[in-house]
């Protein structure tokens, strides 16, 4: 039975491009605002051997990557420190249900103004951006442990710091992770909306331009490698978590 | 036989934060446990076993009385416990949380493996030391907490209702397995359960608390032979008399709680 399931996973993705490909071809859509899937993987192409494409994916992966990383490090380290220490969250506490409502792409005038047009304000807004994220779910991983495990620890002879480092870092990855993969989407929207402004690089920007110059094919082929780098990051993610937390059910 | 620990006058009052109130969970516990005994505590629900437990532990500091401890080895850990929700670490498997207590202690390595392994030869879980804990039945992982207090050595062992949550069947293994263990090992164990049955098959005596405020409302030895079966006629009996003195206590806390 779920194999005849499994096949229509296959089917309706081939279905869906035949029948776009038909709709255009029969010239019931005006093909300047949606090409035909053979000219958008023709643009693809051509994007690709021209060096375009793989060069603008580079650069914005760059951003996006700097922006994560940092991004993730700081939040980890803060929320660990915050869900753990009272008085490192009455001290956070307040800053951080100040800037989180904002908009992280509405910093990004500020920052161009402190860091200057190139990639370093990018990548702090992409970073303010992860910060926040795995900032509040690492907390919440902190907060949710079972608090039998912690006098589990203390019980069986653990030091504070054992604790922290034996009890409440395993114990938070979870909702670590969490924050990983929102921080990871959110990463991808604000190196989009950085390249709007200030760059003659990345994807953002290639689209941008594309559009600007009504190539529609490659605001298609733009689009869809921005969707391959959400898949890719989410794999990327999974695997990380499964070599991690080899205990959960995933 | 010896007295490991004297508990003296040992009190625990709550108070609820929001409202001001307090609430006396202990009132007044004197006791002396015996070395290599097994302590059965039972009582009804809220009598504050559980607290006097963790007090016993260290996880919880009395309002005012005092723990005697006569312990012989002073290098040696006084106490270890099993949880009732097992408490085991989910992110470690059978082996690494046995682990644990020696590892945080400063055990060097190559005696931590071996004294792990003695132990889950010991509670049979031959098979089992790559598994996690989610991969395990209850009361396998019951198993794995009992074996993870006694990696430590402790020369007393704090059972706070192990095996509550355990289904009838598994729970009946199990408690056969405890009085083995407590044999091999020569232990003192302190066992606290709501369970009068269990107390009968396991206590060499026991103890008997009122209701809230707890206090010890009797101390009764058990001298019947082991392996003990509650079907027998003596435990049959001493059943009845526990069940008649509690029966009091459990009325009086469902009065103190309006619901009578």
């Amino acid at each position: 039975m779920w194999r005849r399931y499994r096949l229509l996973r296959f089917i309706s993705p081939i279905a869906f491009l035949l029948i776009w490909d038909l709709v255009v071809r029969l010239g019931h859509i005006n093909p300047l605002f949606v090409p035909s899937p053979a000219a958008v993987l023709q643009a693809t192409v051509n994007m690709t051997l021209d060096g375009r494409l793989p060069w603008a994916v580079a650069a914005s992966l760059n951003r996006v990557v700097q922006g994560f990383v940092y991004g993730s490090l700081i939040g980890i380290a803060l929320g660990l420190l915050v869900g753990w220490f009272r008085a490192v969250e009455d001290a956070v506490d307040p800053l951080v249900a100040a800037i989180y409502p904002i908009p992280k792409s509405a910093l990004l005038p500020l920052f161009m103004l402190w860091f200057g047009l190139g990639d370093t304000s990018k990548i702090v807004t992409i970073l303010t951006g992860v910060l926040f994220l795995v900032l509040i779910n690492t907390v919440t991983g902190v907060k949710a442990i079972d608090p039998v495990l912690i006098k589990a620890a203390r019980d069986l002879g653990a030091s504070q710091r054992q604790i922290f480092v034996k009890v409440v870092i395993p114990g938070a990855l979870p909702n670590i992770f969490t924050g990983l993969r929102l921080g990871a989407g959110v990463a991808l929207i604000l190196v989009f909306v950085t390249e709007l402004e200030a760059t003659r690089a990345g994807l953002g920007f290639l689209l941008w331009e594309s559009y600007q110059l009504m190539l529609v094919q490659q605001v298609f082929a733009c689009t869809v490698a921005f969707g391959i780098l959400g898949i890719l990051s989410t794999w990327l993610l999974q695997w990380f978590e499964r070599l991690v937390c080899p205990w959960r059910r995933l | 036989m010896a007295t490991i620990l004297r508990l003296r006058e040992i009190r625990k009052v709550w108070r609820i934060e929001r409202t001001g109130e307090e609430m006396v969970a202990l009132g007044g516990i004197s006791l002396d446990v015996e070395q290599g005994e097994l302590l059965v505590i039972v009582g009804p629900s809220g009598c504050g076993k559980s607290t006097l437990l963790q007090i016993v532990a260290g996880l919880e500091q009395p309002t005012s009385g005092a723990i005697e401890v006569t312990a012989s080895n002073s290098h040696q850990k006084l106490t270890g416990m099993v949880f009732q929700e097992y408490a085991l670490f989910p992110w470690r498997t059978v082996r690494e949380n046995i682990v644990f207590g020696p590892e945080v202690r400063g055990v060097p390595k190559d005696q931590r493996e071996a004294r792990a392994q003695a132990l889950i030869d010991l509670v049979h879980l031959k098979g089992f030391e790559h598994r996690y804990p989610h991969e395990l039945s209850g009361g396998m992982r019951q198993r794995v907490a009992l074996a993870r207090a006694l990696a430590n050595d402790p020369q007393v062992l704090l059972f706070d209702e192990p095996l509550a949550s355990l289904d009838a069947q598994t729970r009946k293994v199990l408690q056969v397995e405890l009085v083995r263990i407590w044999q091999e090992t020569k232990r003192t164990f302190i066992y606290v359960t709501h369970g009068l049955e269990e107390a009968v098959l396991l206590g060499d005596r026991v103890v008997l608390f009122t209701a809230r405020p707890g206090r010890i409302k009797e101390v009764v030895p058990v001298t019947l032979p082991r392996p003990r079966s509650i079907t027998g006629r003596r435990e049959a009996e001493l059943l009845d008399y526990l069940s008649e003195q509690i029966r009091d206590e459990v009325e009086r806390a469902l009065q103190a709680e309006g619901l009578t």
